[in-house]
């Protein structure tokens, strides 16, 4: 009897999933609709608003391509997030295997854990005016400027979430490494930094989405720069849209899409990542 | 041999942690340097000694943007939550198609906050009061954004909105850490719905909610993008917050050096507040 | 062999920075000519500047013009300061900004520019006034003006046999009727939070001394005394205004405007060109704003709408001056005033739109007042204040800010004009 209650698809359940998901669908099929629509077919009576476009043209995503110079912000947007994940990667993981491997013996590299981690509790906010004008007396106001402020900004973390990582790796396995005369550099590029793929993942993962869709930095480094990120595009070109929200959702709609194919094809990997960032 | 292994670590290390005393301790020094002038961004500036923080102290307008964002924080740190526990139960439990599901509801969590903001934004300017007036209510017949009083909602469920996915996801991993016969021997005991949850499910999530209670606090004390997409601050600066007054009138304002003390004011809270959760549910944890 | 390992991703990362810098510095140098990059701050005029810059280019072979109208471009500009990153010549307003930059001294002193000759004197004392302290040298070439008022919609106005108003009953007395005729009198985008100036400007012309910041500064009035008029008369013109003013924002406003959903729009002339991309047939005129009871009290609110300043940064100021004299070419002007609707601060024979009829007659008598909000401090956010009052009606809290507030944010400027004042023994 008890076998057969467990199996038993929960209803209630699934009406409120449901039902919930609604609220998910509504903003998305709102932006879908609105993007094709043209001005004219913009009413004010709810059933206008919810009504199909009456033809399913491109008009719009071409125009907006146009207007918001798409293809060249996807590409930094691009660049920027894929060199900010390699990095990250490379450098995060070698100083999370230094301080994660050092930090329980030596007082200098623990403080150095202390240190680069503490940095998790500075926000953007106090650093955004005094990196504006570093970044320009270094020459950086560009997007490797950007790219360095993004390995800076996610070391705390990654740091955490590599050296947390290490602790389940046994020291064994290094020295078993060390007996046959590899060096310590070579040993963790053979042995050390394969066995971390999985923190690489989630790494790889949070660092995307969080670079992708961040608005803040390049705003503060890059205005003015005539290159804009994906998201920086439409805060730049919001009043060039003016009342036309077609256009607008069109751009709105453009600038999501590539982040949607990636979940789409990767959403296992990025489900699986975010819940390892967060739980370590 | 083992000389070799420290070179390398000190190799290692330098260089990296040099990169990040550039880019992150220094400006912040800098930052706390700034706050003793009066800068405008540009041009000559003198110091002015600890005038911006006293000013800080008696300017109406800061004060309103911290008690805005501490109520945007803890109102929405609740609201996420129960919401997103809720989904988690039901999303962990016998259902058809629990993939999509979970898949479909983490969605939200990878869009944009700003253009998420902006979609929003038409939402409640032109369709929620079309809605509203269909229905004859008044409250809902004008953008709630418009009106001081109800503009933080509008926030509120933009972030939320795009939050509870995050946390979701992090008590559904919670959730699937309590062991089946947990259950078993609770409904032998009687315990079940409430109860159930209240007695046996939620004493062994304690850490995923409070994993879930630092990252909402701090991420919601830090909103920005959506304030930039939905209210620019407005109406009558009842939607600034911390961070978007500092960039607003530091950047492009001419209050660099006053922004600058208000933004080392922020970074001691933003420690306190974090010091204080953690030490608070690090003696949670230790009673259960 | 470690040691290269580490030395590789050293090298790899020099290389990095090294390409970037050297992709910095390629975009300057690739060939001889000299390059004057202009930033202005009026996107609604890009494409008027584009034109402009391919004229320019194609008929200069020793100068390159680089003209960029970016949207928010106060922000954009001043992060570029902070940056200490110049472009050669900012084209700006004649407002509070201009003040600072000239009190920062990043400005460059023009008064050698042969074609400053030319601009009417009114517009040149309006820039010698903004300066802080007055100062020797001049700053800027003031370009063209704008005026504020009422924008109305001359269709509906005949069709229903309205009359221009010319004092402050007949303003009201007009709004009644238009009211009583079912038809909205006014729209307002109190959303964009700098919309709630505009009408404010308009009234507080007429209403309050012109100099009345600079009084207020030397303590011999408050601001109370001088503003209770224009807030009271502001919460009158609310009552005549859309359900839900703070619902929309400026492009919102100017799109019902003009689809004729509200008969007048109290706006300045700069609003034009973006009411009629919506509708081009639209047949708008203006008026002065009424506010006084008194007619011939009643002054047009005009101010520099846009004007250039060579940066102090600036390399190579005799190109810039060669760019400025191309800009001030009359036919340029007569085409930017076309499609902007502006007013022109060069002397000379141009022709005014017919939009700006209703206030030709004070134009022509200069009787103009500039806009009291270019001597408000930015960081004080007058507008949020106003914006604040116009929702909480509360005319006493309001102005009792107003003057508190006015103090703390000036209080380095008062400083300083009493430290001028003493030792210039004024």
């Amino acid at each position: 009897m008890k076998e057969g209650m467990t199996k038993k698809t929960n209803w209630t359940a699934m009406v409120v999933l449901i039902l919930g998901l609604s609220a998910i669908a509504f903003p998305l099929y709102m932006t879908l609709i609105i993007a094709f629509k043209q001005p004219s077919e913009m009413t004010t009576s709810v059933s206008g608003i919810l009504s199909l476009p009456k033809t399913w043209s491109l008009d719009n995503f071409r125009e907006a391509m146009r207007v918001t110079d798409f293809w060249n912000s996807f590409k930094n947007s691009l660049l920027i997030t894929i060199l900010t994940v390699v990095l990250s990667i490379i450098i995060h993981s070698l100083m999370g295997y230094a301080l994660g491997r050092n930090k329980s013996h030596s007082k200098f590299y623990s403080f150095v854990y202390l240190f680069i981690v503490s940095g998790m509790f500075v926000p953007f906010a106090i650093l955004m005016m005094p990196l504006a004008k570093q970044t320009a007396e270094m020459g950086l106001s560009n997007w490797f400027g950007v790219i360095l402020l993004y390995v800076v900004f996610y070391m705390p973390m990654n740091i955490l979430l590599y050296s947390g990582y290490l602790v389940n790796i046994p020291m064994a396995l290094e020295e078993a490494a060390k007996v046959d005369g590899a060096s310590t550099w070579r040993t963790y590029w053979k042995i050390i930094f394969p066995i971390m793929r999985p923190m690489h993942a989630t790494v790889a993962v949070l660092t995307a989405l969080s670079v992708w869709n961040d608005v803040m930095t390049p705003l503060v480094i890059m205005a003015g720069s005539e290159q804009n990120t994906l998201p920086l595009a439409q805060l730049n070109f919001q009043t060039q849209f003016g009342t036309n929200y077609n256009l607008a959702f069109a751009s709105y709609l453009l600038s999501l899409i590539p982040i949607l194919i990636f979940y789409l094809i990767c959403q296992k990997q990025i489900l699986n990542g975010v819940v390892n960032g967060a739980v370590k | 041999m083992k000389n070799e292994r420290k070179r390398t670590f000190l190799l290692i290390t330098i260089p990296i942690l040099a990169l990040f005393v550039c880019f992150n301790t220094i400006p912040l020094i800098r930052g706390v340097i700034y706050s003793f002038t009066n800068f405008k961004g540009f041009g000559t500036y003198d110091w002015v000694g600890f005038r911006n923080y006293i000013d800080l102290f008696s300017d109406a307008r800061v004060g309103k943007s911290y008690l805005f964002t501490f109520k945007l924080a803890i109102v929405t740190t609740v609201v996420v939550n129960v919401l997103s526990l809720a989904l988690a139960l039901a999303l962990n439990s016998k259902i058809r198609a629990k993939s999509f599901f979970r898949g479909a509801y983490f969605l939200p969590n990878i869009l944009g906050a700003l253009v998420v903001g902006y979609i929003f934004n038409y939402f409640f300017t032109y369709i929620l009061p079309a809605f509203g007036s269909m229905i004859g209510s008044e409250s809902l017949g004008s953008s709630i954004l418009s009106n001081p009083d109800s503009a933080w909602i509008g926030i509120m469920v933009v972030c939320a909105w795009q939050a509870v996915a995050m946390n979701t996801i992090i008590y559904i991993s919670g959730l699937q850490t309590v062991p089946e016969d947990v259950y078993e021997a609770g409904g032998l005991d009687g315990a079940t719905g409430w109860k159930q949850f209240r007695y046996l499910t939620f004493p062994l999530i304690i850490p995923f909610f409070s994993i879930n209670m630092v990252l909402c606090v701090k991420n919601f004390l830090m909103v920005f993008d959506q304030i930039m997409a939905l209210t620019k601050g407005g109406p009558a600066q009842s939607t600034e917050s911390i961070s978007y007054l500092i960039y607003n009138n530091g950047m492009s304002g001419g209050q660099f050096g006053f922004q600058s003390a208000n933004a080392v004011i922020f970074f001691l809270v933003i420690v306190t507040v974090s010091v204080a959760q953690m030490k608070f549910t690090g003696k949670k944890e230790e009673q259960l | 062999m470690k040691g290269n390992a580490i030395g590789h991703i050293g090298i790899s990362l020099c290389c990095m920075a090294a390409a970037a810098g050297i992709q910095g510095c390629a975009a300057s140098g690739d060939s001889n000519k000299t390059v004057i990059e202009i930033v202005q701050y009026k996107p609604e005029a890009a494409g008027y500047f584009e034109m402009l810059e391919e004229q320019f280019n194609a008929t200069h072979d020793d100068i390159q013009l680089k003209i960029s109208s970016p949207n928010d471009a106060m922000t954009i500009l001043r992060t570029r300061f902070i940056r200490e990153d110049y472009p050669d010549i900012i084209g700006i307003g004649g407002d509070i900004n201009y003040s600072y930059f000239v009190d920062a001294e990043i400005l460059a002193d023009v008064s050698d520019y042969a074609g400053l000759a030319d601009i009417k004197q009114a517009y040149r004392d309006i820039d010698e006034a903004l300066e802080l302290v007055p100062t020797e040298g001049t700053y800027a070439v003031p370009y063209v003006a704008n005026a504020a008022g009422v924008l109305y919609n001359r269709d509906l106005f005949e069709e229903h046999g309205w009359e221009i108003p010319q004092n402050w009953t007949e303003f009201t007395a007009l709004c009644d009727e238009i009211q009583s005729e079912g038809i909205l009198p006014f729209y307002f985008g109190f959303k964009d939070t700098w919309t709630c100036l505009a009408p404010w400007n308009a009234m507080a012309v007429s209403l309050a001394p012109a100099d009345v910041t600079k009084q207020v500064n030397r303590g011999e009035t408050t601001f109370a005394e001088e503003y209770r008029e224009v807030s009271e008369k502001y919460l009158d013109l609310l009552q005549y205004a859309v359900g839900d003013p703070f619902a929309y924002g400026y492009n919102d406003a100017c799109t019902a405007f003009a689809r004729g959903e509200a008969a007048m729009y109290p706006i300045g002339s700069y609003a034009i060109p973006q009411i009629l991309s919506v509708n081009p047939d639209l047949n708008i005129d203006s008026f002065v704003m009424p506010a006084n009871d008194d007619a011939a009290q009643n002054t047009l609110n005009s101010g520099i709408d846009l004007q250039f300043c060579v940066m102090a940064d600036c390399k190579n100021k005799e190109a810039a001056y060669e760019v400025l004299d191309f800009l001030y070419e009359e036919e340029n002007i007569q085409q930017y005033i076309d499609a902007q609707i502006a007013i022109p601060c060069k002397e000379g024979d141009f022709t005014l739109s017919p939009m700006l009829d209703g206030m030709n007659q004070h134009i022509a008598e200069g009787r103009m007042t500039d806009y009291q909000d270019h001597y408000y401090p930015s960081e004080m956010a007058v507008d949020a204040q106003i914006q604040t009052f116009l929702l909480q009606k509360d005319v006493d809290a309001f102005l009792q800010k107003f003057d508190t507030d006015w103090l703390r944010y000036n209080r380095d400027i008062i400083r300083m004009v009493q430290d001028y004042e003493r030792t210039h023994g004024n």
